[in-house]
Order: structure tokens, then sequence, then C-alpha cells
């Protein structure tokens, strides 16, 4: 049916239905499917760029709807770019070092202030970026990046604040220790990085106990700096009153810094699949992580391992979810994704599965893997809804100011065009089952996985033996060699 | 307050987000202030179901919200968790939608889909591109209408199974996972529906037949039991013709007979610890205090923010910043339909022991129910709460939330502004005379400690151990 065919039929439905409403009813046909109106434009948000004299990039996109604007400063790189092997979590303190003091207000009178104006100041470094932001009130803006400002560039980092953050820091990795997800979460990138990658290294009880007051202080100074940051400023706010503030609250940021170059060493030799079991006793259930390192965000390969994940663990009917949670039982959800980045994310299978039918769900795991690798052929709906799924979910990501800044701000962080959400689409689109097929077996390697499971080993270990799927290594919760 | 859902990976975090804003009462701004009004317009229809219509055109989405007036507190003793079950049967296809097209309508078209349980209300959710507000329509009244046509009991075996498996993830196998059971138990006497959790006991999901389903769907699933909202692009008059095409042909069912709240009073303090798989003990104490239907909850809201949160807040100051003795406090007001709770929970350093942090944190309580707390403090713990509340207006999802609870809970979908006028209206001497009402001895202190270590519960000689909420003793009833 042609387009212009079905828009008139809809009219017409539309027409017809009113007399419905209002007076006599005939027997509704509940058998048929109503279908979708015309779809809707989609309305990707526009926005301006500018570089300010120090050397950060400012964008701003405006939403007049509603009297909230959000603020974030963006950084390029993150903990595995500038934290040193031994010092992990340095990053993250420093973070949560600005909110405890600076020249002039000590943290009592930061924290007093800001919640006077309603609003929180948050901080945060990631694996390869990070941000400093906040939501306000329109009317509370500009007093909220004055702080931020004085956060940002006047942090004292007294040492006694580190030694209490330090401790708060212990104490929730020990407590992570009795949390099964957690375990799989650390266990996982370390199997599959190795500790000579910054993806493998992990925090420790040892890295936490090296971090000294004067490298957090060292750390902020060299780290945040506008050569390699964007300030993002979305909703209800002009360019130029956004300009204007963000050039008087920090005007005394000095320009310097750069973008890194995200140059990883080389990943460590492959491994023969296997399968590492964290032992944790009496565990109702074992948590599932499968996988092995992806390719980096700017493969050309992106759209169609979106797409092809998307059928096999992306949606609530992928094939995973369906067959393991749906069908069988097995398990509260299951799903699958790749973790995109400059780097080499990882591909991740898992989920948390009944410890009696722990092997059962494994089989199952490795049935669907290879399905998408051919043996189980696409079918026309499974690429439809696929496709469907992530194109049309993009009006869903500029909904609010903070999503808004934050889509746009992705683009700066990957490097991607600003026409990017106007040609996703077309190119997801594009994706033929030829692609899906090929990037499977690429990037999901089965003869390399890692199969990560934290259960209890007294129940779980002979029956996954006997699947016969791979040889079993048993690991401590800190991904170590057990002793027997 | 555990609300278990259909499932949890697949939500946006942010529409969690907003959810959790939109369901704090609004304070702050002005009265009357129009950047917290939301635009509706509500009828009802011949069968009795409520229908809110909110149109906002600034994406082209639509959010439909289908509230249900029936949770845990409507299941009877051996079939807990029952009310929760239901709603994964919900979503196993109706007369006319086979199984899995739901999900192939909203998620396969960029959307989304969920449903939630909590001790007093149901609710199914979907968000869809404008063009799909139709058939979600058509589903949603195809299962209020005809989900019996279709019960398959392989089905209801397998989604007990799914139920069975988010119990083990949320409960058993999680660290401090059955606090909340714990607390039901020993809070509220048998007779009492607030005496269970949402997520019910193995037992009770193993016994559930196809006949309970039949009989709760009949019983409560009536469109006079229900709310309906529609929020986000749409055009309300091509709205209400589809909402009469597909609902209004659905017959009224039976009144709904809500079961009978006694309020709780603990007539003295009950001691209980519980050894679990975790590293770190941790410190509950929780007072039953009032819920959705008092004004006290938005002084004990303000009590909440006044003892904890931000390092000024009196206890995380006090056992987080200066004696250092806590890694980590919470202090809030838990308001359910007819009851609620106020809870402390403390997680201790290292060389710190819970019968220390219980007698630091009591001291502090006793000195702010004896002064009061300043004008400043209530003014700094609401002055957030306009953000929050305008906020949670970027969601079409969580304004149809706001609308029907405030429906369903207050009789008035804008009940939310009366809420913020009561919530601004808080005095430093509503949050003394709330803290000395509430947080008396008649309260119930849990330690959660290590296996092996009951040396390390609070007072430990004086405590009862317990191993989950079975052999928790139910509290005395005060006559």
């Amino acid at each position: 049916m042609n387009a212009w065919i079905r828009r008139v039929l809809v009219i017409a439905l539309a027409v017809a239905l009113v007399p419905v409403a209002l007076g006599a009813r005939q027997a509704l046909d509940r058998s048929k499917i109503p279908p979708p109106g015309k779809a809707p434009e989609l309305r990707v948000p526009k926005w301006t760029t500018t570089t300010l004299p120090n050397g950060a990039v400012l964008i701003v996109s405006e939403k007049h709807d509603l009297p909230l604007v959000s603020f974030s400063i963006l950084f390029s790189g993150g903990a595995d770019q500038y934290e040193p092997a031994d010092k992990r979590g340095l990053a993250g303190i420093t973070a949560s070092m600005l909110s405890e003091g600076t020249t002039t207000r000590d943290g009592e009178a930061l924290s007093n202030a800001l919640q006077l104006l309603g609003t929180s100041v948050n901080a945060g470094i990631g694996s390869e970026s990070g941000a400093i932001g906040f939501v306000s009130m329109t009317g509370k803006f500009q007093p909220t990046l004055d702080i931020l400002a004085d956060m940002m560039l006047h942090s004292t980092f007294p040492a006694p604040a580190l030694e209490r953050i330090r401790a708060q820091r212990l104490v929730a990795l020990t407590s992570a220790k009795a949390q099964p997800g957690a375990i799989a979460r650390r266990v996982f990138p370390k199997i599959l990085y190795g500790t000579a990658h910054p993806f493998g290294q992990l925090t420790t009880e040892e890295t936490y106990k090296a971090i000294t007051r004067d490298e957090v202080a060292a750390f902020a100074k060299a780290y945040f700096q506008p050569g390699r940051a964007a300030v993002v400023v979305t909703g209800d706010i002009t360019p130029a009153a956004a300009k204007a503030a963000v050039e008087k609250a920090l005007a005394g940021w000095p320009a310097g810094g750069s973008k890194p170059a995200f140059s990883y060493p080389p990943l460590p030799p492959k491994e023969p699949t296997t399968i590492y079991l964290v032992d944790k006793p009496g565990a109702a259930q074992s948590t599932f992580a499968i996988g092995l390192p992806g390719p980096p965000r700017s493969t050309p390969d992106y759209y169609a391992i979106e797409v092809v994940n998307t059928l096999l663990g992306g949606m609530f009917q992928s094939r995973l979810n369906a067959n393991i949670r749906e069908e069988k039982g097995l398990s509260y959800g299951v799903s699958s994704m790749f973790g995109f980045g400059k780097g080499p994310g990882p591909f991740r299978a898992g989920g948390d599965i009944i410890s009696s039918k722990t092997d059962v769900a494994l089989v199952e795991f490795m049935k669907e893997l290879r399905g998408i690798q051919g043996s189980r052929p696409i079918t026309d709906e499974e690429l439809q809804t696929s496709k469907a799924s992530l194109v049309q979910s993009l009006p869903g990501m500029f909904g609010s100011v903070t999503s808004i800044g934050s889509a746009i701000g992705q683009l700066w962080i990957q490097g991607l065009p600003d026409d990017y959400y106007q040609q996703y689409g077309a190119k997801i689109n594009a994706v033929t089952r030829a692609d899906m097929v090929r990037v499977a077996k690429q990037y999901i390697d089965l003869d390399h996985l890692a199969i990560v499971i934290v259960g209890d080993r007294a129940t779980i270990e002979a029956p996954l033996k006997a699947t016969g799927i791979a040889p079993i290594k048993v690991l401590d919760i800190e991904g170590d060699k057990a002793r027997k | 307050v555990l609300k278990p859902s259909r499932k949890l990976a697949w939500i946006a975090l942010v529409a969690l987000a907003s959810l959790a804003a939109a369901q704090r009462p609004p304070s702050a701004a002005p009265p009357g202030s129009d950047s917290i009004r939301i635009p509706f317009e509500r009828y009802t229809l011949p069968n009795g179901l409520t229908v809110i219509l909110s149109p906002d055109h600034t994406t082209p989405t639509v959010a439909v919200n289908v509230w249900y007036h029936v949770g845990s507190k409507n299941e009877v003793p051996g079939r807990t968790g029952f009310a929760h079950l239901f709603e994964h049967i919900m979503f196993t296809g109706s007369g006319h939608v086979p199984y899995g097209l739901q999900d192939k309508l909203t998620e396969g078209v960029g959307g989304n889909n969920n449903g939630t349980t909590s001790n007093d209300r149901t609710t199914y959710f979907e968000i869809v591109p404008s063009n799909y507000l139709e058939s979600t329509l058509w589903i949603e009244s195809d299962r209020m209408g005809f989900l019996l046509d279709t019960l398959d009991i392989n089905k209801l075996n397998a989604q007990r199974d799914v139920v069975k498996n988010e119990r083990r993830q949320s409960v058993d196998n999680q660290p401090y996972g059955k606090v909340g059971e714990i607390f039901a138990r020993a809070t509220y006497p048998a007779a009492n529906p607030y005496s269970w959790d949402v997520i019910g006991s193995m037992d009770d999901l193993s016994a559930a037949s196809a006949e309970d389903v039949k009989g709760f769907f009949r019983t409560y699933y009536a469109p006079n039991n229900a709310f309906l909202a529609i929020v986000g692009d749409f055009d309300p008059a091509q709205a209400k013709a589809w909402v009469a095409k597909y609902f209004e042909e659905i017959p009224r069912g039976k009144p709904v007979v809500r079961p009978v709240v006694s309020p709780v009073t603990l007539p003295a303090e009950r001691r209980l610890y519980y050894e679990d798989r975790v590293q770190v003990p941790r410190l509950y104490v929780l007072w039953p205090t009032v819920g959705e239907k008092s004004d006290d909850q938005y002084a004990l809201d303000v009590l909440g923010s006044i003892l904890t949160g931000p390092r000024t807040a009196r206890l995380t100051k006090a056992l987080v910043y200066d004696s250092q003795s806590a890694a980590s406090v919470g202090a809030y007001q838990d308001s359910n339909e007819d009851v609620g709770n106020f809870m402390v929970v403390i997680t201790p350093r290292p060389g710190h022991s819970l019968t220390e942090l219980e007698t630091a944190a009591a001291a502090i309580i006793e000195k702010l129910k004896t002064e009061g707390p300043t004008a400043e403090e209530v003014q700094k713990a609401t002055a957030y709460e306009e953000l929050a509340l305008v906020r949670g207006l970027e969601s079409d999802l969580g304004k149809a939330m706001l609308l029907s609870d405030n429906a369903g809970f207050h009789g008035d979908p804008g009940y939310y502004r009366t809420a913020f006028q009561k919530s601004m209206s808080v005095t430093a001497a509503d949050v003394k005379r709330v803290a000395d009402k509430y947080l008396t001895k008649g309260r119930v202190v849990l330690s959660v400690v290590p296996i092996g270590k009951p040396d390390e519960a609070s007072r430990a000689t004086e405590s009862q151990k317990v191993t989950g909420a079975e052999d928790t003793p139910r509290p005395e009833v005060k006559r």
C-alpha cells in the first residue's frame, strides 16, 4: 500500500469512528490489529556550537516549555586514560573531593548554599570521559553555576576529607564482595583484558590506600582543563545568555589541556573458550557474564552490530530473553550488549539463573549465540522489529533537558557528525541479513569466549562439566585462581 | 518500598528518575505556580472506568497508564505474592491479542512497556510513538475485558518460575534482601494485609492455581476498579473516540470490597537480628507511622530530610562526618495507602559497632524531639521539591503515573497541588510534633549481621534471632 492511500484510509477511519462514540455502536471486530497512523516526523533538537576564548567548546540547545536548565561540562578522557595502574580509584575520589570545600567556602557552606538553591552539583569521572553539572530552575541557574565554578577551580582538597571518603569506599568495596552481580562486574573485565590493560584493572583496597591528598589535587588540576572540555547547556536559556553566564562564571579558567589519544595497549592473547567459575557457596542463583573484547564505537560495523544485538538480547522479546526467561522460566531476565566507546569495550551476554538449571541455561545461551551466526535464519519480522525498535526510539532521547544534553554530548565525546541523528535511520535500515551474520561471526567468536559464572560451586560444577561446552577454571571472588 | 515489576533491564533509568521525582509531594514554589500545573480532562465511562487525558506535544510520543486499585493487600493468607504474579499473567496475551504482540507493538516500534505491583495498586504502562496510540488502547482494553479467554496453564507456570527467579534475584540472593519481609511480619498483626511483602513466599507462589487467576481477575480487574491515563502527543477528540470504541463494552464488575486496615501501634520495642551472606553488618530501625491519607506524612518527609541526606543533615553530619563512625546513614518516611513507616538505616565503618551507632543515633533523635528543628532546616529540606516536581513533568509517563496515583488514592488527579500546599505549610513545630508522636519506643530494631557473627548485632543479648519472615514473631496486638 502506498503512503498516500494509507493516509487517506487513516483519515477515513478516524472520521468513521466519531459517530461510534456518540451513537449506536456496531459490533467491534477485536481480532484486527489497529493499524498505526502516519508516522510522526523525527524532530531532532537544534543547537549552536561556539568556542570559548580558553578553548572549551560551548554547545547550547534551547527548550522553553518548562523553567529548567541543564548544565554540564564534559571532559574527553577518563580514569582509563589518566589513572596510574596502582592508583585506580583516584579519578572517582577526585570528583567526590570537589564537594569538600573551596578557598572561600567549606564543605558545609557549599552544601547549605546548594540546598537553598534546591539543587546539587554532581561530578563523576568514568572510564573514558567525565562530567560536572547540575539541573536547576531557570531563576537559580547563575548562582548554581557560580558554585560549580568555585568547586571546579578553587577546591582545597582537605586531607581529612580524603580519609573519610577513602574509608567509605573501602566499606563499599567490602559490601560489593557479597553481591553476586558486583563480583561478576569485577571478575569479567579482569579476565577479558588482563591487568596490563586499563579495562582489566580494578580498584582494590591497595589502590585506594595508595592515593594521597597531593595526588588528588594534582589530578584535579591536570584533568579539569578547557582544552578537553565541552560545556553543554540545554533548556530554558538562549545561546547568548548561556555564553554570558559561562564567560562570567568561568572567567578564571585558564586555557590548557588537550583531548587524549585513547591509545590502548594490545589485548592479551586469545584464550580458548573457558568457563570461569567463581564460587559463592549457597547462592540461590548463578550470575552469568559471557563475552569477549569488542570493537570500538568508530567501527564501520556499528550499525550492523546494533541491529544484531537488538535481535539477540537488546529487547524483552529478543532471542535470549524469549527463550531463557519467557519460554523456560530460568531467569527474571537475560540480555546482551556491546560496550561501545573509544577502546575495545566488551560484548557481554548474561543474567541471573536459578542455580539448579545453570547447565541448562548455558546450553541455551550457546545455542542462541550460534543461532544468530546463521544456523537459525533471521526472519523478516525479526529484521523489521529490530530496526524499527532502534530507529523509532530516537524521539525518546529528546524528551528532557538532561537527555537532550546527553544526546548532544555523546556526539562530541564520540566525535560523531552533527547530523548523526538525522542519518541514523537510513544507516540502520541499510543493514542486511548478510551484514548481521557476518558481524555476529566476527565479533562473537565462539572459540574464544570467557564464560564467567558466579554461583554455588557444589551445586553447579558437575552439571556444567557434563555439558562439555568448555573446560572449567575455578576462581576466587577477586578473579584469581582459587586453591583446590 | 518494594515494587516488583514485570522486568528490570529494559526500562530507561531516565523514566525511573522522573517517576521518583513525580511521586514526591511538591513544595517551595509559590502556591498556584503554573510551572507545576498539569492540564488534564477527566471523565467516567458508564461502566465505571475513569479516564484522564493530558495532551503535551513536546515529543511525538504518548504514554498510557492503566491503574488498577488492587495490590498485595487484597491477597489472602496462603496466596501471598499473587497480585504480582497476576501482573505477570497480564502480559501473556488475551482474547484477541496473541502472546508477544504487545511487545512487538511497543518495544518493536521504539517504545516500551512494563507493569509494577505495590501493596495498594497494580499499574501497567506503555510509551509508544504517537501513531501507535490506538493499538495500545486495543491491547489494554483486551486484557481488561478478555484476559481469561486465553488463560493457559503453561504460561502461568512459566511466569510462576520467572517470579520465583525475581524473588531469588531481589530477595534470597541479595545481601540484606529479606529485611522488607521480616519487617512486614514483625510490625503488623497476622490479620493486617500489610503483614506480608509484595513479592510473597515461594510456597504460596507454588500454590497459585488457574482458578485463583480467574477469581482475582473477575473481582479486581473490572473497569470500575481502574483508571486510564493518556499523556503526550495525541488529539483528545480522537483519543475519546478510541477509548469509547475499545473500553465501553467491557461490563462493569461488582463493587470491590476493600480490606479494613487498622492503624498499628507497637506497645514496646522489639529487637531482632538476622544472619545473612553479608560482609558488613547493618542496623535498621522502623517505626509504624501513617499512610497516604494522613497529613502527618508531609512533616515526616521533612523529618527524614532533616535527619539524613546532605552533609548538614543531623544524623549524616554527626555519624558520617563528625564522629565518622558510619559509612552511610538514611532516614525516610514510606507512605502506603493505609499505613506507613519511618525507617532509619545505618551502615557502620570498621571498628564501630551497631550498638554504638544505635545509641548515638537515638541521642540525636531525642535531641531533635526536645528542641525541634530550626526554620532554616525546614526550608533547606523542602527547597529541592519544586525542581523535583518540575523535572517529573518532563516525562509523559511521570505525569501519567502522578495523575493516576492522585486519582486512585485521593479521588482527584490534581490532588498533587493540594499535597503541595500541605507540604509547603509544614513548620518546625509540625516536625517536632510528628517526631514526638511517632519516633517512640514502639519500634522494631533489626540488625543484619554476617553469618556466624550474632554478637555483632546491636545489643545482641537483648535481641532475638530470626532466619527469615517465617520464624519472625508477629507483634502483640495492643487493645
